[in-house]
């Protein structure tokens, strides 16, 4: 303890980095997550098959490669500078975005056809059945899915660290340089993560509770 | 786009790339051997009748996968360094137990799905615990929890990338030292994300395709 | 367009792939009429229905509501589908809204309603079909008649012109298939144009004014109710009304 209090200032406001990292990229993957499932849900010509193949190419490489694509990468290509911070967001994002799609893609297709034929024979448009209808539903079903999902990124906030950024991982390991007292240090980074990753999924659990779409 | 490429750097220092993809293959399999046996052994516990058991296997689950992969590698390699474990030690020990957490509750909701009258059947043929176990739940269960540890191997395997933060020449690392050598930046980082790209496929692939074989021996159960 | 029938089937032709379902099927129903449409499973009377308010394709042949070509390009299908109510085997209620919310979403989307307009007409028709204190339940937490009467409220929500029945009680427990008849024999006796899918023969007897009876694809028979009650005029009508009538 008496290597943590001294630095509890600037190892919080490392959690607070963790936090609005993790909040970002959960925002912009869940946005990004739903665009490409209702691509490939709809199976869109060319659009659709061009998010299958950017789903496919995402879910098959390591987190830390598809940072370092983002960080180091897609700058010396594009020839632009990018800070570790927006490369991690960027990265996040993008990443946890592939792996939703393909959760909510299963969870638009658990709608039954025959509910759609029942929207749509009471009037309402293709646009209007999604949007009120199969879209509503699908988000319900996957609330669980989609909390591991943003339990998974808490986590891969961690690997930030790697490429600079001075978030909780980050933060800790400086203060592990200065003051020199491993076990304290990654044993408090360890609970940290454990007591934030076990709130986020019981926040989960009771949303999904509140929110079951019973049949 | 300015930038001009030059994908011969991959073949120059094809012998580093070979030796980061070696190593990664090699801790990719100790891993999953490891996580596997782990996720066995407490996944068998989650399914005990006896409550403290079950608590030792669910504490393990719920500490072991809500800590970050490179918080595990970390604590093997930093905390206790006094122990002066190699670094590929601690990147299996680390990968092992944390994806050990994910086969435990696969292997859980595995045997939770064969139904309990197979277990009684084959204990009242005078088949021990274990042997019944052996012998008559786990291969069912394996049967149908093959999808999801194909799942789980691949994610293994994209996961021990990270153990270049600990100094492990695998292939992360490696691409990282030809990035550092040639400042191909482009080349080497979409090389090796390639490379992953094809041994995911490969491994899920070869998995998938043992299930479908297999399935030929399922008797189908008429429910009710 | 006084004279005319509100649904007007003409040669309608229907093939999946190179299955045929329907095959040159003709008939119509008129302004207050109700049609009962019988026949053994698969002889497509499900398919005939839903190819009336566009629900399913046709290949071949004209369907018309009050003129208007269902299968015409230009037809405006979610407008005609507004005008026409629709029930279905499996009752198909929204599991994600409640009772209310379920009678007034395609109010508000589609006819443009305000909510408390919405509301109001919802809570009207919710306790016509006997379920006023049921409005803030969900789905899943009514029996089968009960939400097959709530699904009754929701295609009537709309002011429908023409009520469609695609075997409305065939997914009910016997106890349960008077609640959904007797609302929908109200509604037959209010003069509400109905054509419906039923094995239920005693409904069919005292409500409507035609039987249709498929076979294969085919109208075999398009007659009064009581002509084919008391003498179907072909062997299959006799074989069918036989084996559900001694069921």
């Amino acid at each position: 303890m008496d290597v943590i209090l001294p630095n509890l200032g600037f190892l919080l406001s490392g959690l607070a980095t963790t936090a609005v990292l993790a909040l970002i990229s959960i925002v912009a993957g869940t946005v990004l997550g739903i665009v490409l499932g209702t691509l490939r849900y709809t199976s869109v010509p060319v659009l659709g098959q061009a998010a299958a193949i950017y789903i496919e190419f995402t879910r098959g490489i390591p987190l830390l490669v598809f940072l370092f694509l983002f960080y180091f990468a897609l700058p010396a290509l594009g020839g632009y500078k990018v800070s570790a911070y927006v490369a991690a967001a960027q990265g996040f994002s993008f990443f946890i975005g592939a792996y939703l799609a393909e959760d909510f893609r299963s969870g638009l297709r658990s709608v039954r056809p025959q509910l759609k034929q029942a929207a749509r024979a009471s009037g309402l448009t293709e646009t209007q059945v999604f949007r009120h209808i199969v879209l509503p539903i699908a988000l319900r079903r996957i609330i669980p899915t989609l909390f591991n999902q943003y339990v998974r990124l808490f986590k891969f906030t961690s690997v930030a660290s790697v490429i600079g950024v001075s978030e909780l991982t980050g933060r800790a390991m400086l203060v592990n340089a200065r003051e020199f007292a491993p076990i304290a240090i990654i044993v408090t980074l360890a609970l940290t993560y454990l007591v934030c990753c076990l709130a986020l999924s019981s926040i989960g659990r009771a949303l999904s509770h509140r929110f079951t779409v019973r049949t | 786009m300015n930038y001009s490429f030059d994908w011969s750097v991959i073949w120059e220092y094809r012998e580093l790339i070979t030796r980061g993809f070696i190593n990664t293959v090699l801790l990719s399999l100790l891993g999953l051997i490891f996580a596997a046996l782990l996720g066995i052994l407490m996944g068998t516990l989650a399914s005990v009748s006896s409550r403290r058991l079950r608590w030792i296997a669910t504490i393990y689950v719920e500490t072991a996968r809500n800590i970050p992969l490179l918080i595990h590698m970390y604590f093997w390699y930093i905390a206790l360094a006094y122990l002066r474990l190699p670094a590929f030690a601690c990147a299996v020990l680390g990968l092992s137990i944390y994806s050990g957490a994910y086969v435990t509750e696969v292997v859980r909701s595995g045997i939770a799905a064969v139904p309990r009258g197979q277990y009684a059947a084959a204990l009242a043929t005078g088949l021990p615990p274990f042997a019944a176990m052996r012998h008559v739940v786990y291969p069912q269960a394996l049967k149908i929890v093959t999808p999801s540890l194909a799942g789980l191997a691949s994610q293994l395997i994209k996961d021990s990338s990270l153990a270049s933060v600990i100094a492990v020449a695998e292939l992360t690392y490696e691409a990282g030292a030809i990035e550092g050598l040639t400042f191909r930046t482009f080349e080497a980082y979409i090389f090796v994300s390639l490379l992953y790209l094809a041994l995911v496929t490969i491994v899920s692939q070869v998995l998938m395709l043992l299930t479908r074989s297999r399935k030929s021996e399922t008797i189908s159960v008429s429910e009710g | 367009m006084s004279d005319r029938p509100m649904i007007e089937i003409e040669s309608v032709s229907k093939w999946y792939e190179s299955f045929r379902v329907l095959s040159d099927c003709t008939t119509a129903v008129g302004r207050g009429e109700v049609v009962v449409v019988c026949g053994p499973s698969g002889s497509g009377k499900s398919t005939l229905i839903k190819c009336v308010n566009g629900l399913e394709p046709y290949q071949e042949g004209r369907i018309l509501v009050e003129g208007v070509e269902v299968g015409a390009k230009g037809t405006n299908l979610p407008e005609l589908r507004a005008g026409i109510g629709m029930v279905f085997q499996h009752f198909e209620l929204y599991p994600h809204l409640s009772v209310l919310e379920n009678i007034t979403l395609a109010q508000r989307q589609v006819l443009k309603r305000s909510k408390a307009e919405a509301d109001e007409r919802g809570r009207a028709l919710l306790a016509r079909v006997g379920l006023a204190e049921k409005e803030r339940q969900m789905p899943a937490d009514l029996s089968g008649g009960q939400q097959q009467r709530v699904a009754i409220a929701r295609a009537l929500a709309l002011d429908p012109k023409a009520m469609l029945f695609d075997e409305p009680t065939s997914a009910l427990d016997p106890e349960m298939i008077h609640e959904v008849l007797a609302v929908m024999s109200e509604l037959a006796a209010e003069g509400m144009t109905m054509m419906v899918v039923t094995h239920e023969m005693g409904f069919a007897r005292r409500v409507a004014n035609r039987v249709v009876f498929m076979d294969e694809g085919r109208i075999v028979e398009d007659v009064e109710t009581e002509a084919f009650f008391t003498a179907p005029e072909s062997e299959r009508g006799r074989d069918f009304l036989s084996k559900i009538l001694n069921h």
